[in-house]
């Protein structure tokens, strides 16, 4: 085993909520390592961060006159108690401050934040919230696009259906989107390429030319009237290669794709941008299990180093990054602590999670299930509590989908809920786990906005 | 015509079958292999088990799919090697259909720090090619 590695904060976990703890606590001036295994579920995801819509607005509601995004995530905290957004308190009004944070850290994909949300078509016919979308997704925007978008359709692209996405534009128009029509491409899909996953499509539109060549394609057979274009979510692997802007310049038009399913595409391209920016921010990557993991202060192994830092933010994610896993009963893997569940009718606590897995959830698809908001039970610092309700460590903290509460499928809180907490966890660990507010430990205003500066003191 | 079904039925259930019992040779796992082996469907193994609980982890994401430098026959592109053993590794009679993608597979193990559940994929591929091979040359002597 090599030289040992000393650090102020530990983070478990390199999805969203895990790289945003690191960055605000290399901000706040700590010196960072992060311990991860594999891509979790931010890979895995839309490609877009959503915080949550607001649980009582009603489906005819115009888009420009719904909620933002803070009433928003403050009506779904007056709703759901056990919420991570109604536990964290009053520090639910930093949701803006963490959202701004991600998008300035991660400023080569994502889209500057506007306070609403945007509108978003998904490959399914359908319309999706997201408080932070990719810059290649900005020109698809329901709300803000006007006129009339040309679905594109790849011909032999099989993994995408141009009439099923125009579908839901058409079903946002009514309530003050844009009009929708099909374009047809007929992009060289050889035998060999119409069998390609989107990642190879996304990968081979990277080439010089090949962006300007399906821009040049698209001016050709554009639908008069045409404002924008809308692309399946294949507009290239790598955060710096900027496929939708050299396929709208060719194109001479605004040019957008949709979320994602997966493989995702844009998800990829969001875990790619949080690798790279953890790395120029001067956070140290382990890449491989955590190993002999006691909790803060004890020396833990991964990558064939030891690991000892004082503050540990544990964001491990759920059921797809093994931060939550089912061994009978669902168990907390890492650090043994005790899983909540809540049910439907308001009983909750870990005497829930230690039952068959099977038995948290409802044959009543409308129903909330409670497997799915199953996790680990936090104060509002976001520190992890035992099965008697009391902090188990004062420098543990935890971030992203570990926690319980909240039910990505539900509420639609999931990265933009890993973005707030991981945020707000990274700035505590930094700060020690004082229970002053943390701005104060960074000494700086809210809403930093510049990338870089990762090394300030602080 | 159906008068003669129930007899010969009939013979079979109350007359053949427990004369049949009474003079029986082997264990009962060697006359299972006798009636099933021939249409495939052979005994599971411990070492089988043991891979089919590895593979279990899979949650379908997809992501070792973007690491799977899988240079194959078109039919194989299609599917992708690790959706052909998650569709087939369950059954020993549609595990040969699978023969053709997990012979391709190079063995790069690009694809294992790829996956979140931390799923051995090298190790579940090398071992249902062995078992799929196995089951192949049995159907050919069949």
């Amino acid at each position: 085993m090599s030289a040992r590695l000393e650090c102020e904060v530990l983070v478990v976990g390199g999805g969203l909520a895990g790289a945003m703890a690191a960055l605000a606590a290399r901000r706040s001036g700590a010196r960072v390592a992060l311990a991860r295994r594999a891509p979790g579920a931010t890979a895995v995801s839309s490609g877009a961060i959503s915080s949550g819509t607001d649980p009582t607005e009603l489906p005819g509601a115009s888009l420009g006159a719904r909620a933002g995004v803070a009433d928003s995530a403050r009506r779904l905290a007056a709703l759901r108690p056990r919420h991570p957004y109604a536990v964290a308190g009053e520090r639910l009004e930093r949701l803006e401050e963490a959202l701004a944070f991600a998008a300035g850290e991660l400023s080569p994909v994502l889209a500057p934040f506007t306070g609403r949300h945007r509108w978003l078509p998904t490959p399914y016919g359908s319309f999706q919230a997201a408080a932070l979308c990719q810059r290649s997704m900005v020109a698809a925007d329901l709300g803000e696009a006007r006129g009339r978008l040309a679905v594109v359709a790849l011909r032999g692209h099989m993994a995408w259906d141009a009439g099923m996405v125009a579908s839901a534009v058409e079903r946002a128009a009514p309530l003050g989107g844009p009009r929708a029509e099909v374009a047809r491409l007929d992009f060289p899909m050889w035998e060999e390429a119409a069998l390609w996953r989107p990642h190879e499509l996304a990968g081979f539109l990277e080439r010089p030319g090949a962006a300007e060549d399906l821009g040049a394609m698209l001016r050709r057979s554009l639908p008069s009237g045409a404002s924008a274009a809308v692309f399946p979510p294949v507009l290239g692997l790598s955060p710096g290669a900027d496929v939708a802007s050299r396929v709208a310049a060719a194109a001479g038009l605004p040019v957008a794709e949709t979320l994602s399913d997966v493989p995702s595409v844009p998800g990829l391209r969001l875990q790619a941008a949080l690798e790279a920016r953890l790395r120029s921010a001067g956070v140290e990557i382990l890449a491989g299990d955590l190993r002999e993991g006691k909790g803060p202060g004890a020396p833990a192994a991964c990558a064939g180093r030891e690991v000892l830092a004082p503050s540990w933010v544990l964001a491990s994610g759920r059921f797809v990054g093994g931060g939550i896993v089912r061994r009978g009963a669902l168990a907390e893997p890492l650090l043994g602590i005790p899983v909540t569940a809540a049910e439907a009718f308001g009983d909750w606590g870990a005497h829930l999670a230690r039952r068959p897995a099977a038995s948290l959830t409802y044959r009543e698809g409308r129903a909330p299930q409670p497997l799915l908001s199953a996790g680990v039970a936090c104060d509002a610092l976001f520190r992890p509590l035992d099965a008697h309700g009391a902090v188990i460590h004062e420098r543990l903290f935890a971030a992203g989908a570990v926690l319980g509460g909240h039910d990505q499928a539900a509420d639609g809180s999931g990265l933009g809920l890993a973005v707030f907490t991981g945020y707000l966890a990274g700035q505590a660990a930094a700060a020690g786990g004082s229970l002053a507010p943390a701005p104060a430990a960074s000494g700086r205003p809210a809403g930093m906005l510049a990338p870089g500066g990762g090394g300030a003191g602080a | 015509m159906k008068l003669g079904a129930f007899a010969w039925l009939g013979w079979r259930a109350l007359v053949a079958h427990p004369l049949r019992r009474l003079v029986r040779r082997g264990s009962g796992a060697e006359r299972f292999a006798l009636n099933y082996e021939s249409e495939g469907l052979t005994r599971t193994r411990p070492e089988d088990r043991a891979v089919a609980e590895a593979a279990a982890a899979c949650i379908g994401c997809g992501l070792c799919e973007t690491g799977c430098q899988l240079a194959a026959s078109p039919s194989v592109r299609s599917l992708g090697l690790h959706a052909a053993f998650r569709l087939y590794s369950r059954s020993s009679v549609d595990l040969p259909h699978a023969l053709e993608a997990l012979e391709a597979c190079a063995g790069c193990a690009g694809c294992e720090a790829l996956c979140p559940t931390g799923v051995p994929i090298g190790r579940v591929v090398g071992a249902l090619l062995g078992r799929a091979r196995d089951l192949g040359a049995r159907a050919g002597r069949g």
